[in-house]
C-alpha cells in the first residue's frame, strides 16, 4: 500500500515538473522565456558533468571545452554548410561526445587534482585553438549566423511555427532546450538507475573494490566521459542557437569553473537538485551586479556566495531536497 | 652550414625561456608548497599573489623603498594566507578533493573582487627589483633582473627544502599532509599545520607577484592570470611534491615553449598556451609524478 | 482552471498593449520626461579597464540632466555587463531591446562583439549608434546596416596614416610589427600595409601575441633579429609598455609608433620608467581626443569641464585620469546634440537621420579643429586626427589635422 503511494507520489511529481516545463512560459514575460531557456543550456552540460563527476568520481573541470566544440560543430555546419540550426544538434552532440571519450582514454591514467589540473589546461587553452583554426572557426571574429546564413536561424522573423502551432522565438528556444533538458534527464536517470548506473557508483566509493568485482573500469569511466561530452555538446549547440553567434571569449575557463560550480550547488550525485543549480549559476552574476555596481563587488559577492553554498551545503541543493524529504521517504518505505 | 645558423637568436630565446620560466618557478614553487602540505591545489594562488602585488604598490606609494615593501608584504601575506585558511578551507578540510577546488576556484572571484574593489583598474609599475640594465655577452642580452629572479627562486628552492627536512616545523608539515591520523595521534596539530602551509605558500606567492611586475614592466588585476598555467605546467613537469622539481620544471618549460615558438612555425606565438596544456597532458601520462617527483604505488 | 487561463491571457495582453504603445508617444523609449538609451560594456572580467567608456559617457549625461537635459527630457543611459562575451552582448543588448525597450542602443563597446549584435538591431530596426569599436566595418557598410553607425577613427586609417607617413619621410626604413592576436591588432596592420602602398614590402617582420598571454618578450627578440630599424606598436598598454623595456633590454632602439589606444601619457611615462628617455623619445602616434593626463590641456577650458564633471559625477573606484572617461563625454556630447537635432519628438528614424548628419565643430573634449561630421555618404563621424611625437615626457603634435579613412 505505501509502496504504491511511493510511486503515486513520484508520477505525480514527475507529472507536476512536466506541467510546469509546459506552463512556465505562459506565466513570465517572453523575454524572460529566454532567459530560462539559457538556464536550461547550463541544466543540460551539468547533467551530463554529474553524470561523470557525481557518478564515477572524476573531476573535469574542462567540460566548457566540450560545449566549445558543440557549439562551434553547430556554427560550422549552419555558416558554411547552410544547415538549418536545430538539425545540428545531434551532430554537435556526437562531435562532442567523441572529444570526451578522446579526453576519457588518458584520463584513465589520472585520478582526483591531476585530472582536474588536465583538464583545467585544456579548458583555458581551448579559446587559442579555437582561434587558431581560423578557416573552421571563424578566428578571433568567431562566426555570426545572422551574419553568414540567416535563413537558417529558426525564429528568425519572431515566430516559430511547429506542428501546426505558432509561439514566439523566445518560447520556442525555451521549449526547445527545456525539452531535450528533460528527456537528458530522463535518459540520465535510466542510465543511473540501470547496471551503467551502479558500476558507475561503484567506480566512485572505490575503483580498486570495483575492480575486484569485475567490473570493467576503462569501459564505464571512458563511456561516462564520452556521454557527459554529448550533454555537453548538445548544451554547447543549444547556446549556440540562442545566441546566434560562437565566438572564442565566450569559451574561457570561466565557463568550466561555472559548470563544476552548477554541478556541485545542484548536488552530485543527485538528479533533481541539477535544475536549482542551473539556475544557481544563471542568475547569480546578475543578482550579484544588482547588489551593487562599484568595481569589484559583484566578484566579491559571487565568489562568497559560492564558498558559502558549498561550505554550508556539501551535498548541493540534491543533498538538501533528500534531507528535507527523508521523513517522508522513510515513513513510504520502512515497514511499520 | 652551421654557420649560417642563428645562433645567437637560439641563446637569445633560451635566455628568454629561463627569464619568464624563472618567474613562473615562483608562482609553482607556492602552488607546490600547498600541494605538499595539504594535498590540493589552490587555483587561487595567482590572485592571492596579485592581491600581495598590490598591497606592495600601496606601501611603496606610501613611502617605502621596494625592499622595505617587499618584506613587510611578505610578512603580511603570510598572515593573510593563514587567514584565508581558517576562514575558508577549515570548514571543508576533510570534504572531498572536489569541494575544496571549488572553494579555490571560489576564492579566485573573491581575491579578484577585493583587489578591483579596493585599487582602480588603471595600469600601474611596481620599482625594479633587480636592475634592468642590459647586459651583453656575444650578442646575448640579458640583465640582473634576470639573474636575480633566477637566483631567487633557487634560493627559496634551498630554504623550503632545508625547512622540510632539517626542521621540525617542516617534519611535521609533511607529516599531517601524508599521514593526518597518525600525526594527530602523535600531537601533532594537524589543522594549523596546514594554516601554516597556506601561510607560506600565500608569502611564496606574494615574491611571485612582487618579481612578475617589475619584470614585465606594469601590472593591473590581470597580473598573474596567464602565469598560472604555466606555472601549474611547470610544477607538473618538476613534479607537484618537489619544490626543486617546481623550479626546473618551470624554467625547462620556458625554455620549450619559446623555443617551439621560435622555431615551430605553426606554433608561433598563437599556441604557447596550448603548447603548456600539451606538456601537462604529457607528463601526466607518461609519469605523472613528474621529473623530481617519486613514483607512489597505492596500497590497496 | 478556465478563469485562470482567462486572467492570464488578459495581463498578458495587456502588458503587450503597454509595450506596444511605448507610453504614448509610439516611440519606445522615449516619454514626455526622458528619453532611455542603453549599451554593453564589460564592467566584470578581464577588459574591464574599458568600462570606463561608457561611464565616462553616463557621467556627461547626468551633467547634461542637471542642466535640464534636451527638450526637457532627461537622458537615462542604462550600462550592461557582458564580460567581454559577445554571447552575452547579444543577450544583454537584446534585454535592453525587449525588456526595457530602449530607444537606441549606444556606445556599445567591442568589435566582435558590436558585429554579432548588428544584424539584429538591424533587422528590428534599433539604432545602433556611435558603437565604440575601431572597425572599419561600421562606417563602410551602412548600406546593408543603415541602423548603425560607428564613432572613433578606425584602426585601420590609424594604420593607414603611420603607413603613409613612414612611406613619405623614411622610405628606405625597415619596419617590424608587434601586434595583438585579434581584429584590432590585424586592422591596424592592414591599414599599414594598406598606407604603404607600393613600398609595402618595408615591412620586414611580424610578431603576433595572444591577449591572454604573459609576456611579449619572445616577440621583441624576433623582431629585433630582423634587423629592422622601426617598430610598430599595435599592441594594449601593458604589451607596449612591455616591448619599451624589451627592446631596450636587447640594446635595440628603433623608432617606435605606438598606436593611440596605448598612447596616453601616464602609459608613456610607465614606458619611460620601465626603458628609459632615449628608448621612448621621438615615438609617434596620433591623437583625436584630449588626454587628461597630459600637461598641454591643464588649463584647457574642455580638460576643465571634464575634471568638475567627473569630480561631481564618478563613481568611487574611477579614475579622473582614465583617457577613456573623456572619449566616453565625447560621445556622450555627440549623442546629445543629434538628439537636438533628432526635434522635440525624437523617433528612430529622426535620430538616425541627425546622427548621419553631424557637424559639430565645438566638442570641448576632442582635439581643437577636430570636426565630428557625417553625411549620407561619410558614415565616419570622426576621421580626422594629428600626429604627434613624444619630446621629453610629453606629446608634442607636429603637421596639420590628417583625413583619415
Amino acid at each position: 500500500m505505501r509502496r504504491a503511494l511511493g510511486i503515486g507520489l513520484w508520477l505525480l511529481m514527475a507529472a507536476a515538473a512536466v506541467g510546469a516545463f509546459l506552463l512556465v512560459p505562459h506565466l513570465i514575460s517572453d523575454f524572460h522565456s529566454r532567459d530560462l531557456a539559457e538556464a536550461g543550456v547550463f541544466f543540460i552540460a551539468i547533467v551530463g558533468l554529474n553524470l561523470l563527476t557525481g557518478y564515477t568520481g572524476q573531476i573535469s573541470l574542462g567540460h566548457g571545452a566540450l560545449m566549445a566544440i558543440g557549439g562551434y560543430t553547430t556554427a560550422a555546419l549552419v555558416v558554411h554548410e547552410h544547415w538549418r540550426d536545430v538539425w545540428t544538434i545531434p551532430l554537435a552532440g556526437i562531435a562532442a561526445g567523441i572529444v570526451g571519450f578522446l579526453i576519457g582514454l588518458p584520463a584513465l591514467r589520472l585520478s582526483g587534482l591531476y585530472l582536474a589540473l588536465a583538464t583545467f589546461a585544456f579548458a583555458v587553452a581551448m579559446p587559442s585553438l579555437l582561434k587558431k583554426f581560423s578557416g573552421l572557426t571563424g578566428g578571433s571574429q568567431g562566426l555570426s549566423f545572422l551574419e553568414s546564413s540567416p535563413f537558417q536561424v529558426t525564429g528568425l522573423k519572431g515566430t516559430v511555427t511547429v506542428f501546426g502551432h505558432t509561439t514566439t522565438a523566445n518560447h520556442f528556444l525555451y521549449y526547445l532546450t527545456w525539452g531535450i533538458g528533460l528527456v537528458g534527464l530522463a535518459i540520465a536517470w535510466l542510465i543511473v538507475r540501470g547496471r551503467f548506473g551502479r558500476a558507475f557508483r561503484a567506480i566512485r566509493d572505490s575503483e580498486s573494490a570495483a575492480a575486484s568485482a569485475g567490473v570493467n573500469l576503462p569501459l564505464y569511466k571512458t563511456l561516462a566521459f564520452a556521454l557527459s561530452g554529448v550533454y555537453a555538446g548538445v548544451a554547447g549547440s543549444l547556446f549556440a542557437i540562442q545566441s546566434e553567434i560562437v565566438n572564442p571569449l565566450s569559451f574561457t575557463v570561466l565557463l568550466s569553473i561555472l559548470l563544476v560550480v552548477g554541478a556541485v550547488v545542484g548536488g552530485l550525485g543527485s538528479l533533481p537538485g541539477l535544475v536549482i543549480g542551473a539556475l544557481f549559476i544563471k542568475y547569480l552574476p546578475s543578482l550579484a551586479g544588482h547588489v551593487s555596481t562599484r568595481p569589484g563587488v559583484p566578484d566579491f559577492i559571487y565568489g562568497a556566495a559560492i564558498i558559502l553554498v558549498v561550505i554550508l551545503l556539501p551535498g548541493g541543493a540534491g543533498g538538501l531536497l533528500r534531507r528535507l524529504f527523508a521523513p517522508l521517504t522513510t515513513w513510504l518505505y520502512t515497514r511499520p | 652550414m652551421i654557420l649560417a645558423f642563428d645562433w645567437s637568436q637560439l641563446a637569445q630565446q633560451t635566455v628568454i625561456g629561463l627569464s619568464s620560466g624563472a618567474l613562473w618557478a615562483l608562482l609553482a614553487l607556492a602552488i607546490v608548497l600547498i600541494y605538499r602540505s595539504t594535498g590540493v591545489v589552490n587555483f587561487a594562488q595567482g590572485e592571492m599573489a596579485m592581491l600581495s602585488t598590490f598591497v606592495a604598490w600601496s606601501l611603496v606609494h606610501h613611502g617605502l623603498s621596494f625592499w622595505e615593501a617587499f618584506f613587510a608584504t611578505v610578512a603580511l601575506s603570510f598572515c593573510g594566507g593563514v587567514a584565508i585558511e581558517r576562514a575558508v578551507i577549515r570548514p571543508v578540510e576533510r570534504a572531498p578533493v572536489l569541494t575544496i577546488v571549488i572553494v579555490t576556484l571560489g576564492l579566485v572571484f573573491v581575491v579578484d573582487g577585493i583587489s578591483r574593489w579596493a585599487w582602480s583598474s588603471e595600469t600601474r609599475s611596481l620599482p625594479n627589483a633587480f636592475s634592468t640594465r642590459p647586459i651583453q655577452v656575444a650578442g646575448v642580452a640579458f640583465s640582473i633582473q634576470d639573474f636575480g629572479n633566477i637566483a631567487v627562486s633557487l634560493g627559496l628552492v634551498l630554504l623550503v627544502g632545508v625547512f622540510f627536512r632539517y626542521t621540525k616545523i617542516g617534519l611535521a608539515l609533511r607529516a599531517s599532509a601524508a599521514n593526518p591520523q597518525e600525526s594527530r595521534l602523535l600531537g601533532v596539530r594537524v589543522s594549523w599545520m596546514i594554516a601554516l602551509g597556506w601561510g607560506l605558500a600565500a608569502a611564496l606567492g606574494a615574491v611571485a607577484g612582487l618579481l612578475t611586475a617589475p619584470a614585465l614592466a606594469s601590472f593591473d588585476q590581470n597580473l598573474m592570470q596567464p602565469v598560472l598555467l604555466y606555472a601549474l605546467a611547470g610544477a607538473v613537469l618538476g613534479g607537484l611534491e618537489s619544490p626543486v622539481g617546481a623550479v626546473v620544471g618551470s624554467l625547462l618549460l620556458g625554455v620549450f615553449i619559446n623555443l617551439v615558438g621560435t622555431y615551430v612555425d605553426w606554433v608561433g606565438n598563437d599556441l604557447r598556451l596550448p603548447v603548456a596544456l600539451v606538456m601537462i597532458l604529457g607528463v601526466l601520462l607518461v609519469k605523472p609524478s613528474g621529473l623530481f617527483g617519486r613514483s607512489t604505488v597505492r596500497r590497496v | 482552471m478556465k478563469f485562470l487561463y482567462t486572467a492570464a491571457g488578459l495581463v498578458c495582453a495587456l502588458a503587450l498593449a503597454t509595450v506596444a504603445s511605448g507610453a504614448g508617444t509610439g516611440t519606445p523609449g522615449v516619454s514626455p520626461t526622458e528619453i532611455v538609451i542603453g549599451g554593453t560594456v564589460p564592467m566584470t572580467g578581464v577588459a574591464q579597464a574599458f568600462k570606463t567608456v561608457g561611464l565616462g559617457a553616463s557621467y556627461y549625461f547626468k551633467y547634461v540632466n542637471a542642466h535640464g537635459g534636451v527638450n526637457h527630457r532627461k537622458i537615462k543611459y542604462i550600462l550592461k555587463d557582458d564580460q567581454y562575451d559577445p554571447a552575452q552582448t547579444m543577450a544583454k543588448t537584446r534585454e535592453l531591446v525587449e525588456q526595457d525597450h530602449v530607444f537606441a542602443i549606444f556606445n556599445s563597446l567591442g568589435t566582435e562583439h558590436n558585429l554579432a549584435t548588428r544584424p539584429y538591431l538591424n533587422a528590428v530596426g534599433v539604432p545602433q549608434l556611435f558603437v565604440a569599436s575601431g572597425a572599419n566595418t561600421f562606417g563602410t557598410d551602412y548600406k546593408q546596416y543603415k541602423w548603425t553607425i560607428g564613432y572613433q577613427p578606425s584602426y585601420r586609417a590609424e594604420g593607414t596614416i603611420y603607413g603613409r607617413y613612414v612611406a613619405k619621410t623614411a622610405p628606405k626604413s625597415r619596419i617590424a610589427v608587434l601586434y595583438q592576436n585579434d581584429d584590432y591588432g590585424k586592422a591596424l596592420l592592414t591599414g599599414l600595409t594598406r598606407g604603404l602602398g607600393k613600398r609595402a614590402k618595408q615591412v620586414v617582420a611580424k610578431q603576433s601575441y595572444n591577449a591572454d598571454d604573459s609576456s611579449v618578450q619572445s616577440q621583441i627578440a624576433k623582431l629585433k633579429s630582423s634587423k629592422a630599424n622601426t617598430l610598430m606598436l599595435f599592441a594594449t598598454p601593458a604589451f607596449a609598455i612591455q616591448a619599451y623595456r624589451y627592446s631596450y633590454q636587447l640594446g635595440w632602439r628603433p623608432k617606435v609608433y605606438v598606436n593611440v589606444v596605448s598612447s596616453a601619457s601616464n602609459i608613456m611615462g610607465l614606458a619611460q620608467i620601465a626603458s628609459t628617455k632615449k628608448e621612448v623619445e621621438g615615438s609617434i602616434s596620433i591623437d583625436f581626443v584630449k588626454d587628461p593626463t597630459d600637461r598641454r590641456w591643464a588649463k584647457d577650458p574642455g580638460i576643465k569641464l571634464y575634471r568638475s564633471i567627473m569630480k561631481r559625477y564618478k563613481d568611487k573606484g574611477i579614475s579622473a585620469n582614465d583617457p577613456y572617461n573623456v572619449y566616453g563625454m565625447s560621445v556622450a556630447h555627440t549623442f546629445v546634440q543629434a538628439l537636438k537635432k533628432a526635434g522635440k519628438n525624437p523617433t528612430r528614424d529622426s535620430i538616425m537621420k541627425a546622427a548621419t548628419h553631424l557637424t559639430i565643430r565645438n566638442d570641448p573634449f576632442l582635439l581643437p579643429g577636430v570636426v565630428v561630421r557625417t553625411t549620407s555618404s561619410d558614415h565616419f563621424p570622426l576621421d580626422q586626427a594629428r600626429l604627434e611625437r613624444w619630446h621629453n615626457g610629453h606629446w608634442v603634435s607636429f603637421g596639420g589635422l590628417f583625413r583619415v579613412r
